[in-house]
């Protein structure tokens, strides 16, 4: 007999499916945006908001779980665990955003060298989908993989930064360039970031036990 | 990350801090292979459990599964049933009260027990079934038996609410009144293990969270191990607790650990409703 739970359960999964699809859509176009030079800006906002209501919905939801039917053990752990991880797909439609506004705030960079972006992009992508693909099959050993690709994407940044800092007398960059790029570093440096929250509320779900934010 | 996070010194004392109170703590009572029939029927199999002092334990599990069968045993109450037997040990204080030396009259009085139901003396007041214990025990001196009547209704949260009405039949209290009275004619016997079956299964909510509320403050100076069949009572009052199913205990650790990160998938299952 299907406990009343599983059917309010059910209802916050369904959500979080919804919120993975729009997140990653959101990132992907966004970083597209960057390397076509295309105008998406009013399409992510709108996702972006939509991300963002998915969010209250479930934390909405959420609480009247806790309300109605006080659970326990798994169904605790994962009714907290999607609070998380839905400000986690929210936060990656926010960057998404605030990479395509960025995007529109410096005007024109089709010549500018966009290769440590669309490099980290890369792997952002790549986490996006590992911490995705890890909520749906309930991958406890995802989040050590992701923590990997964090280490990766945090040295790319640095590495950006300061080669650009101590290369900047003998090789000038046109400024729009290098903010448009720092800007978007950071961005999906945070995407990064919250895909590892992603695995780590993954792992909390499988084995009860919370890791330490790094 | 970016951002630095705490260093590895601060984040090992904060794990420290937040880490579960291991069972290896003294006990009040230890159980060690305890086993119990009914006739030929074996409803306890092999119980092993410590009880740690002044803290509250909740037994919990599906009807038939041995929990009450497993409180009675800790006062020696179950061998009282005709055809009922218990074998093994349960160690009080470094005493095991299974041993032949052991009088079972002497564990009754310093393991107390509360029922299911409210059970007042029916024809007694109110002040003379908290006092009943006392005089059955031999004690005569009034003015003793008076001061340990009111620290009892003190101590069951009754007093403030009685103590003009102290001639009137306990049997006129409200049921939850009763069950409190119930506790106080526990307490006038100066336990150190209060044992509870069920205490609130027939008091309506309001009653029940006062035995809730009272069962946090008694703790401070008993060990307490009640029966409940309902789970979110368990996590609500108690320390630690013990699930048992088929008269088997299937696990039994510190209450936040049962209710939130579960060792076993039975334990969760039940937890969870998912049988039961």
């Amino acid at each position: 007999m299907t406990r009343l739970l599983d059917l309010g359960i059910d209802h916050i999964r369904d959500i979080i499916m919804d919120m993975t699809k729009l997140s990653e859509y959101s990132v992907v176009i966004a970083i597209g945006s960057y390397q076509e030079s295309t105008s998406v800006k009013k399409q992510i906002f709108e996702w972006s908001e939509k991300l963002r209501v998915l969010q209250d919905e479930v934390a909405d939801l959420a609480i009247e779980l806790i309300a109605r039917y006080q659970p326990v053990a798994t169904d605790l752990r994962f009714i907290r665990s999607c609070m998380e991880i839905s400000y986690g797909f929210s936060r990656f439609g926010r960057y998404a955003y605030d990479i395509v506004e960025a995007i529109e705030t410096m005007g024109s960079i089709s010549d500018c060298d966009k290769s440590a972006v669309l490099e980290m992009a890369k792997t952002v992508r790549d986490m996006i989908f590992l911490s995705v693909n890890a909520l749906k099959s309930r991958d406890k050993d995802v989040a050590k993989k992701l923590y990997e690709l964090d280490d990766t994407v945090d040295a790319l940044y640095r590495t950006y930064i300061r080669v650009t800092i101590i290369t900047q007398n003998e090789k000038p960059r046109d400024l729009r360039c290098y903010i448009s790029a720092s800007l978007i570093l950071r961005y999906l440096e945070r995407i990064s970031d919250h895909a590892c929250y992603i695995g780590d509320s993954v792992n909390y779900i499988v084995t009860g036990n919370s890791s330490p934010r790094r | 990350m970016i951002n630095g996070g705490l260093t590895d010194n601060i984040l090992e004392k904060i794990l420290k801090i937040n880490e579960y109170p291991a069972l290896k703590q003294p006990c009040k009572a230890s159980i060690k292979n305890l086993n119990a029939w009914f006739g030929t029927k074996l409803v306890l199999k092999n119980v092993n459990l410590d009880i740690i002092p002044n803290s509250v334990t909740a037994i919990i599990g599906p009807s038939g599964c041995g929990k009450t069968t497993l409180i009675r045993c800790l006062n020696r109450m179950h061998e009282m049933t005709p055809g009922a037997a218990a074998k093994g040990q349960v160690i009080v204080d470094d005493v095991d009260i299974y041993d032949k030396r052991v009088d079972p009259v002497s564990i009754k009085r310093r393991i107390g027990m509360v029922f299911q139901k409210p059970n007042p003396f029916p024809t007694m007041s109110i002040y003379d079934n908290v006092s009943a214990g006392l005089k059955l025990n031999g004690v005569k001196d009034k003015r003793l038996i008076s001061e340990i009547v009111k620290e009892s209704l003190e101590g069951s949260a009754l007093w403030d609410e009685v103590k003009d009405e102290l001639d009137k039949p306990g049997m006129g209290l409200s049921g939850g009144q009763q069950q409190r009275l119930c506790i106080a004619r526990a307490l006038a016997m100066q336990p150190e293990v209060l044992l509870m079956d069920e205490p609130t299964s027939a008091l309506d909510p309001i009653a029940s969270s006062k035995i809730e509320e009272l069962v946090h403050q008694l703790k401070k100076d008993l060990t307490i191990v009640t029966v409940t069949h309902n789970m979110l009572q368990a996590a609500r009052v108690s320390d630690y607790t013990a699930f048992m199913y088929l008269g088997e205990l299937i696990e039994y650790g510190p209450t936040n650990q049962i209710f939130k990160t579960p060792q076993k998938e039975l334990t969760e299952r039940y937890i969870s409703g998912k049988f039961g």
